[in-house]
C-alpha cells in the first residue's frame, strides 16, 4: 500500500514497535537528502506532553513503514544513537532545509517557494515532490527527479517540470510516474 | 466452545476448596505471539493480582475455578505491572496495522476457555483473526498488513 503524505503530516507521528505495540517515541522533522531525493531518516522526541528531544535517530533503512497514524519499527532496538547511525543521518548538513527555497527551472524561470516535501509512504518512504507557493500565491505540486542540483537558496529542476505542476496531492500522485518516464528514470 | 473477553469481565474467580469469592475478572492478559491468554487479572489498581492460566481449573461460563487463594500472586515484572494497572487490556485498545494505519478499537476477543487460545479479534465490524496479531502493548495491538483496509 502506498500513500502521499506531507513532511509536516509525518512530525508529530508516534513511533510504535511492531512487536512490543508501544509508543517509543515521535517523529521530530524528517531527515531528507536534496540532492539524491530521498528521505534518509528520522529525528525523534520523547513521548508525551512537554516531553524533550530524544538522541537517537531512525534511519530511513530502519522503518518497518509509515502510516497516516504511526511510524512502524520492529523493535525499539531500531532506534540508534547518532554515534551509530549512518553519517547522513547523523549529521544532516544546514542546506538539507529546502523549505522556502526558490525552485528554479534550468532554463531560469520560477515556478514558486518549497513549502513542505511530500513522500510517499508505506512499506518504504521516499520524497516524490514538493509542495510549493507559485509565484502567484497559489498552492501547487510539482514531482521531483531522482537528483537535482541545491545550493541551500535555491534548488534546480529540469524545464519539463512546468508542465508537471498540479494543484493538489491527487493530481501530483499521478503526474510522478509520467514525470519519471519522461526524464527516462524508469 | 468459545468464550469472549467482554462476556468473562466481570466473572467470579471461585475458590474450589473454600467455595469463596476470591474476586471478580478485570481483564485478560495475552501472549500476541503466542496468541494466547498467559494470565487472569483479578481486581484493579494496587490491589489487582493474576492467576497464571496454568492456575485455572476450569473457564466456566459463570465462574473461573481456581483450586484455592494460593493461585492469586501479584504482579513479577514490569509487563506484569502494566497489566495489573490495566495498560494492557485489549478491550478497547486501538488496533494499528503493521503499516502505520488506524483500523479502530479492540471491541471483543474471542478464545478457547479450555486452552485459552485466542480466536478472533473484533475490530469495530470486522473480525480479525488472532493470527494477525503481531504485538500487544500499552499503545496499540498491532495487526499484519494484510487486514490493513486501504488499497
Amino acid at each position: 500500500m502506498k500513500l502521499l503524505m506531507h513532511a509536516s503530516q509525518i512530525n508529530g507521528l508516534p513511533v510504535v514497535t511492531v512487536q512490543g505495540g508501544e509508543d517509543v517515541a515521535e517523529v521530530r522533522d524528517v531527515i531528507y537528502s536534496p540532492e539524491a531525493g530521498h528521505l534518509v531518516g528520522l529525528t525523534l522526541n520523547k513521548r508525551g506532553f512537554l516531553s524533550g528531544r530524544r538522541r537517537e535517530v531512525l534511519p530511513a533503512g530502519a522503518i518497518h513503514a509509515i502510516g497516516r497514524d504511526a511510524v512502524m519499527v520492529d523493535d525499539e532496538s531500531r532506534l540508534v544513537l547518532p554515534e551509530d547511525a549512518p553519517d547522513d543521518v547523523a549529521h544532516p548538513g544546514a542546506d538539507r532545509n529546502v523549505m522556502g527555497d526558490d525552485v528554479l527551472t534550468e532554463s531560469g524561470a520560477s515556478l514558486g517557494t518549497v513549502r513542505d516535501l511530500v513522500l510517499l509512504v508505506g512499506s518504504a518512504g521516499d520524497v516524490v515532490g514538493y509542495e510549493i507557493e507559485k509565484v502567484d500565491g497559489g498552492r501547487g505540486y510539482i514531482p521531483l527527479p531522482a537528483q537535482l542540483a541545491v545550493s541551500g537558496s535555491a534548488l534546480v529542476v529540469p524545464d519539463i517540470t512546468e508542465e508537471f505542476v498540479r494543484d493538489d496531492l491527487v493530481g501530483l500522485g499521478a503526474a510522478v510516474d509520467d514525470f519519471r518516464a519522461r526524464l527516462g528514470l524508469r | 466452545m468459545t468464550d469472549s473477553f467482554r462476556r468473562a469481565g466481570g466473572r467470579k474467580l471461585i475458590s474450589r476448596s473454600s467455595a469463596q469469592d476470591l474476586g471478580s475478572v478485570a481483564h485478560l492478559l495475552v501472549d500476541a505471539e503466542r496468541r494466547q491468554i498467559t494470565a487472569v487479572v483479578v481486581g484493579r489498581g494496587k490491589k489487582a493480582r493474576l492467576v497464571d492460566w496454568s492456575e485455572i481449573g476450569g473457564f466456566g461460563p459463570d465462574a473461573v475455578m481456581v483450586s484455592d487463594e494460593s493461585a492469586l500472586r501479584p504482579p513479577a515484572d514490569d509487563r506484569e505491572r502494566l497489566a495489573a494497572d490495566g495498560k494492557l487490556e485489549l478491550l478497547g485498545q486501538r488496533a494499528i496495522s503493521e503499516l502505520g494505519n488506524a483500523m479502530g478499537t479492540i471491541d471483543d476477543v474471542t478464545f478457547d476457555p479450555v486452552t485459552g487460545a485466542l480466536e478472533n479479534l473484533r475490530v469495530g465490524d470486522r473480525e480479525v483473526p488472532a493470527g494477525a496479531m503481531l504485538g500487544s502493548g500499552s499503545y496499540a495491538v498491532v495487526l499484519a498488513d494484510h487486514e490493513d483496509p486501504l488499497p
